[in-house]
């Protein structure tokens, strides 16, 4: 018993060293685009932007663009890593759909501080569905903490167009 | 000089008039797409059958955009759930069985929250027509005065002060699939006359894939005679990401044709406006078709 307790007290003591060290200095920005699609009817889609542990763990929405909450189930990947438990909460950074064009959403360095995240490899996911349209689900590793300046491209092919995301220190 | 200046105001007033109608038109083609915003259907539990004793076939009816997942129900024979706002439109709908002697009988559809469902005998051999009929139902829509769109049905409502946009138009719809018994034949597959209507060369029971299927749609019992779009969508949008609907023209009398390569449950869908007549009060006519297909492998 006593032994555990040790165990436990230094495994507390390592986790919280390495806690201590946080990505708190760093901004994140992600420029999505929403493609025009010739379609009849258009419904402008619902769109969400988040970040998520390596161990698909949601950590943060950056962007949740939607109407009716009959449709949240819709973005499945966000809404059964995040939506469904309303956690971490979105409140903040939810708005109306968009129609087509080019957005650009981030994480502030005093965000970045609220979250205290450590440094490491996460996932930035977006995700765009649309009424009577389709839907697509793009992911990018992004390493966060580094001290470097990042950008990564990805590019959709259906609901979404150019992704740009920039890490900087 | 002056008689030249009039007469140039004059023409300038018909040019004026003439573009307006246009646009009216044009609004009235946009309006008339982006209402017909949900899909409906039947889907058998078997479309084909064989045996020497009779035989049940299930269907569940509803409006939906998932293809084949219900979404509401379509149709009520007021021993299932209250339909509420839906009830106005369940009340004007005629549900139609074509037997395989061109007998006609109804079908009851009891109503659940998702979707509606009937339970149908299949007696005789050969083919079945099961039908959804919506006839001329009045609506309006407009554009109010703060820019949000509204709509009405019937000829009760009243259009707000100030709208714009105002479009009275009637939508119809024929809500359709077939079932074969034994040896499938075509008299229920004759048009009525009614609507926008599937016929032509194959018969919807025996559809394979990679096989080509020719069809003609008929409008008003006579075949179309102009060029329009059929919509294809195979079953399950909900479970891919694109919903992959193929557009097929038809040529100038209605006809088209096409390969099926996947087997399953498909919804074929068209449209056809018409321009109501002068004076009627009416500005279009809406028809559709919703005919659900099953094509099986080879």
């Amino acid at each position: 018993m006593k032994n555990l307790l040790n165990s436990l007290m230094v495994f507390y003591l390592v986790a919280t060293a390495l806690n201590s060290q946080q990505v708190d200095a760093s901004e994140l920005s992600v420029e999505v685009s929403i493609p025009k699609i010739d379609s009849q009817p258009y419904h402008k889609p619902y769109v969400s932007i988040w970040l998520e542990t390596r161990k698909r763990k949601g950590v943060h929405t950056l962007a949740f663009w939607h109407e009716q909450s009959d449709w949240f189930k819709d973005l499945r990947q966000w809404w059964r890593k995040i939506g469904q438990q309303k956690s971490p909460a979105y409140d903040q950074v939810t708005g109306a759909t968009k129609k087509p064009g080019r957005y650009q959403v981030k994480i502030t360095r005093e965000a970045f501080a609220e979250l205290a995240l450590a440094p490491g490899e996460y996932f930035l996911n977006v995700e765009a569905v649309r009424e009577e349209g389709g839907r697509e689900f793009i992911r990018q590793k992004i390493t966060l903490g580094s001290g470097e300046r990042k950008t990564y491209q990805k590019s959709g092919k259906h609901e979404l167009g150019n992704i740009v995301i920039n890490v900087t220190p | 000089m002056l008689i030249n200046a009039t007469k140039t105001l004059t023409q300038l007033k018909q040019i004026m008039k003439n573009t307006m109608k246009t646009l009216t038109l044009i609004t009235a083609l946009f309006f008339s797409l982006s209402v017909s915003a949900h899909e409906r259907f039947i889907l058998p539990s078997h479309t084909v059958l064989s045996g020497d004793k009779t035989q049940s076939v299930s269907h569940t009816a509803s409006i939906s955009n998932a293809i084949f997942h219900g979404d509401r129900p379509l149709g009520n024979n007021d021993k299932g759930i209250e339909t509420k706002n839906l009830s106005m439109l369940f009340k004007r709908l005629q549900t139609v069985v074509i037997g395989p002697d061109g007998t006609s009988s109804k079908l009851s559809w009891q109503a659940f929250s998702r979707f509606s469902v009937a339970d149908m005998q299949v007696e005789q051999s050969g083919t079945y027509r099961i039908a959804i009929v919506q006839p001329n139902t009045p609506m309006t829509t407009f554009k109010k005065s703060d820019g949000s769109f509204g709509r009405f049905f019937g000829d009760k409502g009243v259009v707000p002060e100030k709208a714009t946009n105002v479009v009275r138009r009637t939508t119809a719809s024929r809500v359709e699939t077939y079932v074969s018994f034994n040896e499938p034949n075509r008299v229920s597959l004759k048009p009525t006359g009614q609507g926008l209507e599937l016929a032509g060369e194959s018969h919807p029971n025996d559809l394979f894939t990679n096989e080509l299927i020719s069809f003609q749609l008929h409008f008003q019992g006579a075949p179309l005679n102009e060029v329009t779009e059929v919509k294809l969508v195979q079953g399950a949008t909900r479970h891919r990401n694109q919903r992959d609907e193929k557009i097929i023209k038809t040529d100038a009398q209605g006809r088209f044709s096409l390969t099926i390569k996947q087997a399953g449950f498909y919804l074929l869908s068209a449209n056809v406006d018409v321009e109501g007549q002068t004076g009627s009060g009416i500005d279009i006519h809406h028809y559709g078709l919703y005919a659900t297909l099953e094509v099986f492998p080879q």
